[in-house]
């Protein structure tokens, strides 16, 4: 069988890509984020009752890191592609 | 004539704190059953019912110094311009540039009262007491221009700012001419500074604009054309930049008929159909629908663009509307008119 890659270099791929899977969520949802919240300070500024639904707006974004995260965590831990690597 | 033009592009971003606070600060405007119920009050609970709302501190502040009607109208105006401050105060870059050059039109208003109070002899207190540092101008500078001794002092103040063009035109007998071109000038200015960005909050204030000015014309053209005015003294009264500035100006003079089966078509017809007749009593039942209509305009603009200058512009006309409203309310019960009457002169949109 071929040697595909030594293994610290495809585990190293890997990790850049669960970082970037991470940190490209979080980008991604705090450019969401900075529009939400304003607002809701705009309107907790005049009614402080507000804050409660306001959070719950401001914490739909985040959502979608988790999406980010659990996409890092199959990467780093689950999906084990050294079981297919031969060292020779 | 100096004009500050919009830095840069707006972004969007930039209104959602100013949008959302509006948003919130619309729910606490009267609602519009209210006015109904407020014609059924005497002076004292319509005092009342506004100490609930948001006018409470203005009427707590004011009543030492004024009641009945004069409170409820001071307190209303005093509110507004606090209102209006704030909204400039906690924006910044495109949001504040575009508040405020909408708000000269109270320093438009501020500049009339004070030549028209010197023009008819009255003190500084009474001229001070009817000002409304809505805009640009603070009450500090406004007072300090009601202690001015005549008109002219008040004229050569303005010396090197915007107004003096306006202002020279001033010839000593009437102030009628001056005031038209005050009013062009605050329409004038407003396309210069907003109409040559590329922004698209200054664009839609700009549409907003172009159609308050051409409702504003055909009021004119209402009232003129019914009273049977010359085509050329129309056409002088006229401010230019609506949209519909050509037609209008066509419309001048002709005959009252004509004139309504020529208005049939354009986007605000529908507002006024049923009451545009040639028998027509009065034009200010033309002019609370229009108002109105405008009102809706604004609101509707702000649903196509919901983070742009649309929504605020939307708030401020509603205001100053609702401020109006309980002022014709209030004012028109004091002078003991019929209810029917109030009721046709208050804007609801």
């Amino acid at each position: 069988m071929v040697v595909v890659a030594d293994a610290g270099t495809l585990y190293g791929l890997l990790a850049v890509g669960a970082g970037l899977a991470t940190g490209l969520a979080g980008i991604g949802a705090g450019m969401g984020e900075q529009g939400i919240g304003a607002a809701v300070v705009g309107v907790v500024a005049e009614e402080p009752g507000f804050l409660g639904k306001g959070l719950f707006l401001m914490l739909l974004p985040e959502t979608l890191i988790i999406f980010g995260l659990a996409v890092s965590l199959i990467l780093m831990f689950a999906w084990t592609p050294f079981s297919g690597i031969v060292t020779p | 004539m100096p004009v500050l033009r919009l830095p840069k592009f707006g972004s969007p971003v930039k209104y959602a704190y100013i949008t959302g606070r509006v948003r919130a600060m619309k729910t606490k405007l009267v609602p519009a059953e209210m006015y109904a119920r407020m014609m059924n009050m005497d002076m004292s609970e319509i005092a009342r019912y506004l100490e609930e709302t948001q006018y409470k501190d203005e009427i707590d502040a004011l009543s030492k110094d004024y009641s009945g009607v004069d409170l409820i109208e001071h307190a209303t105006f005093a509110n507004m311009a606090k209102t209006f401050r704030k909204l400039e105060e906690v924006s910044i870059d495109e949001p504040s540039f575009l508040i405020l050059e909408y708000l000269r039109r109270w320093d438009v208003w501020n500049i009339k009262t004070l030549l028209r109070g010197k023009f008819y002899g009255a003190t500084d207190t009474e001229i001070e007491k009817h000002l409304v540092p809505a805009g640009e101008l603070s009450s500090e500078r406004l007072s300090e221009l009601a202690k001015k001794d005549s008109i002219t002092d008040i004229i050569s103040a303005f010396d090197g700012t915007d107004y003096s063009s306006a202002l020279a035109q001033y010839d000593g007998k009437n102030l009628a001419s001056l005031e038209n071109a005050l009013d062009k000038l605050y329409y004038f200015r407003m396309e210069l500074a907003v109409g040559g960005t590329l922004s698209v909050g200054g664009g839609l204030l700009l549409k907003y604009v172009r159609r308050e000015v051409d409702i504003r014309n055909l009021i004119t053209l209402f009232r003129m054309n019914k009273a049977g005015v010359d085509a050329a003294v129309i056409l002088e009264n006229l401010i230019p930049g609506g949209k519909l500035h050509g037609e209008l100006s066509r419309m001048a003079g002709q005959p009252f008929g004509e004139f309504l089966r020529g208005l049939e078509g354009y986007p605000f017809w529908s507002s006024i159909s049923d009451i545009a007749s040639v028998d027509l009593d009065a034009v200010s039942r033309i002019e609370a629908r229009l108002r109105a209509y405008l009102i809706r305009y604004a609101w509707a603009l702000s649903n196509y663009h919901p983070l742009s200058i649309l929504p605020v512009l939307g708030y401020m006309v509603s205001k100053e509307t609702e401020v109006s409203n309980i002022r014709k309310i209030v004012r028109g019960k004091e002078a003991g008119l019929p209810a029917e009457l109030i009721e046709e002169q208050v804007v609801v949109a």
